[in-house]
């Protein structure tokens, strides 16, 4: 009866292809949409993936940088020095704002170098320098490129004229991007000289970053340790709640239009062959080997669609770096089990009336009009 | 040939009706039939009569409303639902009209889904499909899809299916209808043979009087009851199919012959061995 579920989808061409195209754009849409979000994940948590540190230490309470404000007093820096298991400590100072080119607003994280740092710097510049000076900018080459910056021309950024003398790659999400400009700059347009916002710390070889970020925590007041990889977590997390609404609209709506396309063309696929299933019933073949059949046809096109789905949305994720767009995709396994979870649904459900259908033929219908 | 009696399918007192009260409808009335293996029994009757009740009734997919229908001995009118499908899985061979073959599937893949369904392994039932199929004269047919088919071959695939799990009874609904009359003949032939070579009991439905030159009864269904019965004979000399009660009739060594004419039995007497050879 596999076979003959097999046979029964691919006779008809056109009604396949409907069928799996359906599916695999409704599914592409689920599919893609996760890529999207698992690229923005990835690249909002760039900075703080390649930033060096192995812990990140915050105001009390602040938990990540998107949407969030930390200020610690620069005394701080020297008392996380102290701790034990601590290497080198590094300040950043970081605020969300703009960088203007001409007409062009990009919503950035702005970040404060200090002159030597170490931790906190842009980790692949392309071409320019990486540390930027007084008066001069570093930032991401996919958004300097579609404001039409080159090197050496002037972006406006918390109010001031700057030069941009680097171009980083990886810097630049469907969100945000990162400019570096020096700590001096940064404290100056602020208007603030004894804080800090965020302190990168680098442990001893050797040391867990977990109990050092314990020990921080337990020997600094008011600061908040975690290390690089819960720092970048929650700030993943902050992302996901604020997108999780979206994520399921679209998803329902994938869902939806799966289910509406494969139930149609089950439905349709059933009927037109309800006499060959009349038959079969009539020959002595049982309902449930008719619903297998029925069963197999729906998943094996949701197979086909869950498959096409896939391949696009890895084509996307391939080709769009080429296209200029800022935005990048990143297909996680979490999402293709959760897809192919829905698809295993959506082939049941839609293979339901048709089973009900199938259910209720009358098998002698095989003789009527004798 | 093959020339049992013992009785293959016994339908006593059968009823069929639909409906209750003002409604009702008697489609088949106290109808009662003894087949024999190796019986070629033919049912014809006007359209409404009741051929299509009837039919349903052997082939064990509609139950009688009041009497018995017995396939070897077992009472499967009286059978639970979920036990008629195995019945008529590996019970009876149906062959229809319309030849009703999937479309999707080949030739061979038509005949061995049955015999899978009967609980054969797919090798097994492909191999037993390719048999039969090849002995009907498919063998080059195997892989082709019923659109590539003519009429008479589609019906050779669904006797080829109708015997893959050695069934007892053949029903066949107006298994020449849709052919051309050489094909109808060789179709006939070929349900002739299943009959009397095989002794499988054969049940035809049709308005097909071509049938009645293989069939051994005639039955005349009307109004739900049989009116008529013809039974069949055939002449041994020139093969023609004669009504008993209507032909020539002549008794030799306690055997009942009959003829079409008397220009047959005076042949047949001049040397009556010669013709016996021949049909046996």
């Amino acid at each position: 009866m596999i076979r003959l579920a097999f046979r029964n989808l691919f006779q008809n061409k056109i009604r396949l292809v409907i069928s799996t195209g359906g599916v695999a754009l409704a599914l592409l849409l689920i599919l893609a949409l996760d890529a999207i979000f698992t690229g923005v994940e990835q690249r909002i948590t760039a900075y703080i993936d390649y930033s060096g540190a192995d812990i990140w230490v915050s105001q009390s309470d602040v938990f990540n940088m998107h949407m969030a404000s930390s200020s610690l007093p620069d005394s701080v820096a020297r008392k996380v020095k102290s701790v034990p298991g601590v290497a080198s400590v590094s300040p950043i100072f970081y605020i969300t704002n703009n960088v203007i080119a001409g007409d062009e607003r990009n919503l950035a994280y702005i970040i404060g170098l200090p002159e030597k740092a170490k931790l906190g710097v842009p980790w692949n510049v392309t071409s320019g320098f990486s540390m930027p000076g007084e008066g001069e900018a570093v930032m991401d080459r996919g958004v300097a490129e579609n404001s039409g910056i080159a090197l050496g021309d002037k972006v406006e950024i918390l109010g001031e004229e700057f030069e941009v003398v680097g171009l980083s790659e990886g810097t630049a999400s469907m969100v945000n991007s990162v400019a570096f400009i020096s700590q001096e700059d940064f404290e100056s347009r602020r208007g603030s000289y004894d804080t800090i916002s965020f302190l990168l710390v680098k442990v001893l070889e050797g040391e867990a970053p977990e109990a050092v970020a314990d020990s921080i925590e337990s020997r600094v007041r008011d600061v908040t340790a975690q290390t690089r990889v819960q720092f970048a977590g929650q700030e993943r997390q902050v992302v996901r709640d604020m997108s999780t609404d979206l994520i399921t609209i679209m998803n329902l709506i994938g869902f939806l239009i799966g289910l509406a396309v494969m139930a149609l063309t089950v439905y349709t696929s059933t009927l037109s062959r309800r006499q060959e299933y009349g038959m079969l019933k009539a020959l002595g073949a049982r309902n449930s080997d008719l619903y297998l059949t029925v069963l197999t046809q729906a998943i094996l096109s949701v197979s086909l669609g869950f498959f096409f789905g896939w391949a696009i949305t890895w084509l996307l994720t391939v080709l769009i770096p080429f296209i200029g767009l800022s935005l990048t995709m990143v297909m996680n396994p979490v999402s293709l089990i959760k897809v192919g979870a829905v698809s295993i649904v959506l082939a049941a459900i839609s293979a339901m009336i048709p089973i009900r259908q199938v259910a209720g033929l009358d098998p002698a219908m095989v003789f009527r009009g004798t | 040939m093959i020339n049992s009696f013992k009785k293959a399918l016994q339908i006593s007192h059968v009823s069929k009706r639909y409906g209750t009260g003002t409604t009702e409808v008697t489609a088949v009335h106290d109808v009662s039939l003894s087949v024999s293996l190796g019986e070629i029994v033919l049912i014809m009757g006007p359209s409404g009569s009741g051929k299509t009740t009837l039919l349903s009734m052997l082939g064990a997919l509609l139950k009688p409303t009041e009497g018995t229908i017995q396939l070897n001995g077992t009472t499967i009118s009286a059978l639970a639902e979920n036990r008629l499908p195995d019945i008529r899985l590996k019970q009876f061979g149906f062959i229809f009209q319309d030849f009703n073959l999937l479309s999707a599937l080949t030739a061979l893949e038509n005949v061995a889904i049955v015999s899978e369904l009967a609980g054969a392994k797919s090798g097994e039932a492909r191999r037993k499909a390719a048999s039969l199929l090849t002995e009907l004269g498919l063998g080059e047919r195997l892989n082709f899809l019923p659109e590539k088919l003519s009429g008479g071959e589609k019906q050779r695939v669904a006797i080829a299916r109708a015997l893959v799990n050695n069934p007892t009874l053949i029903l066949a609904d107006e298994p020449t209808a849709n052919l051309d009359s050489k094909i109808g003949h060789e179709i006939m032939r070929l349900l002739r043979g299943i009959a009397k070579e095989q002794g499988r009991s054969v049940v035809i439905v049709s308005h097909d009087q071509r049938i009645k030159d293989i069939a051994d009864r005639v039955l005349w269904l009307e109004d739900g009851e049989f009116k008529e019965t013809v039974t069949m004979a055939m002449d041994p000399v020139c093969g023609m199919s004669v009504e008993r009660e209507n032909a020539v009739c002549l008794e030799w060594e306690g055997e009942n012959y009959y003829f079409c004419a008397k220009g047959c039995r005076d042949e047949f007497m001049s040397d009556p061995r010669k013709f016996i050879i021949v049909i046996s």
